[in-house]
């Protein structure tokens, strides 16, 4: 079965049949979590990995005055937590935003993996290169950019990302957040993210439909956005 | 828990709000007019000398109960 997982990991390493029927066999048992849940909090001790396989989560940091930042939006085929397999603290908190289906893998299981198969430890490493390579682009998209330019490049990344896990259709993706949710993606104001995504509506950028976003040109929406996919790391190191 | 609308406008991009907020009070309706105006502010290039980032609440009945203005204002002194 092609799941998403593996989907996303085959755009940097070819498997094997024995690291295909591995990683399937990883991911056979998963569970479905109710919307707005949360899978562990920041303090705690890291547990299974998680892996989303179908469903919208986050990874998340809550601040004193009782406000988020969403930090990450995880798609099915993204694991949550690769990274704490080895760490001792969890410095940040996971949470659903939709109904998901996710599995949990052992954390023994993860370092077993890592020293039986060189592919799947390549295909890791690239995936937790990616993140970081994403948690940059918020970084300069919340730094530099104007909510509405942060707001559609964002949403450009994530149709791209939609492709990869082969849950796109043509220009369309799936976005079931509040907009409360999305001012914690933002970083501003519930009011502004409200007159941001109205502002883009009104520029034909972006059409929203039933917890789905469109483009209904997405060449344009990538210029207006500067948005470059290169930080996907979508074509192969030959 | 009482609804409150909040329109915006920074003298290009006005709106009205339809949808509203539940809070427990209209403290958090000044609260949250307030941390909009800074974000308003910062997307907007200023392409003149004035500019006026406006934020008003309306109760659940329609009727204006608060309004707050962010002006940013520039002049050479020479």
């Amino acid at each position: 079965m092609i799941t998403p997982l593996i989907r996303k990991l085959s755009q940097a390493v070819d498997f094997s049949d024995d690291d295909l029927a591995t990683l399937t066999r990883l991911t056979s048992r998963q569970r479905t979590v109710g919307p707005r849940t949360a899978l562990i909090h920041e303090g705690d001790r890291p547990g299974p990995v998680r892996l989303i396989m179908k469903g919208l989560a986050c990874r998340y940091q809550s601040l004193p005055d009782g406000s988020r930042q969403i930090v990450a939006l995880l798609i099915p085929g993204d694991f949550c937590d690769l990274h704490v397999a080895i760490l001792d603290r969890m410095d940040h908190s996971l949470g659903t935003l939709s109904n998901c289906d996710i599995v949990e893998i052992p954390r023994a299981a993860v370092l077993s993996l890592i020293e039986t198969s060189p592919s799947i430890t390549r295909a890791l490493w690239w995936a937790t290169l990616v993140d970081e390579a994403i948690l940059r682009n918020w970084l300069v998209n919340k730094g530099r950019r104007q909510a509405d330019l942060q707001l559609l490049n964002l949403f450009c990344e994530l149709l791209c990302r939609y492709e990869v896990a082969g849950l796109a259709q043509g220009d369309t993706f799936p976005l079931p957040l509040t907009q409360e949710e999305l001012s914690d993606v933002m970083g501003v104001s519930v009011v502004h993210a409200n007159r941001t995504l109205n502002s883009l509506r009104e520029a034909g950028l972006v059409t929203f439909e039933k917890g789905s976003v469109t483009f209904p040109d997405r060449a344009r929406a990538y210029e207006v956005a500067e948005f470059d996919p290169t930080y996907l790391h979508l074509t192969r190191r030959r | 828990m009482p609804r409150f609308y909040l329109d915006t406008s920074d003298g290009d991009f006005k709106i009205t709000d339809h949808v509203g907020y539940d809070f427990a009070d209209r403290d958090e309706a000044r609260r949250l007019a307030l941390d909009t105006l800074p974000d308003m502010a910062r997307d907007k290039m200023p392409d003149g000398d004035r500019r006026d980032f406006i934020c008003n609440v309306r109760d659940e009945a329609g009727k204006p109960i608060f309004t707050a203005t962010l002006s940013l204002i520039a002049r050479w002194l020479t």
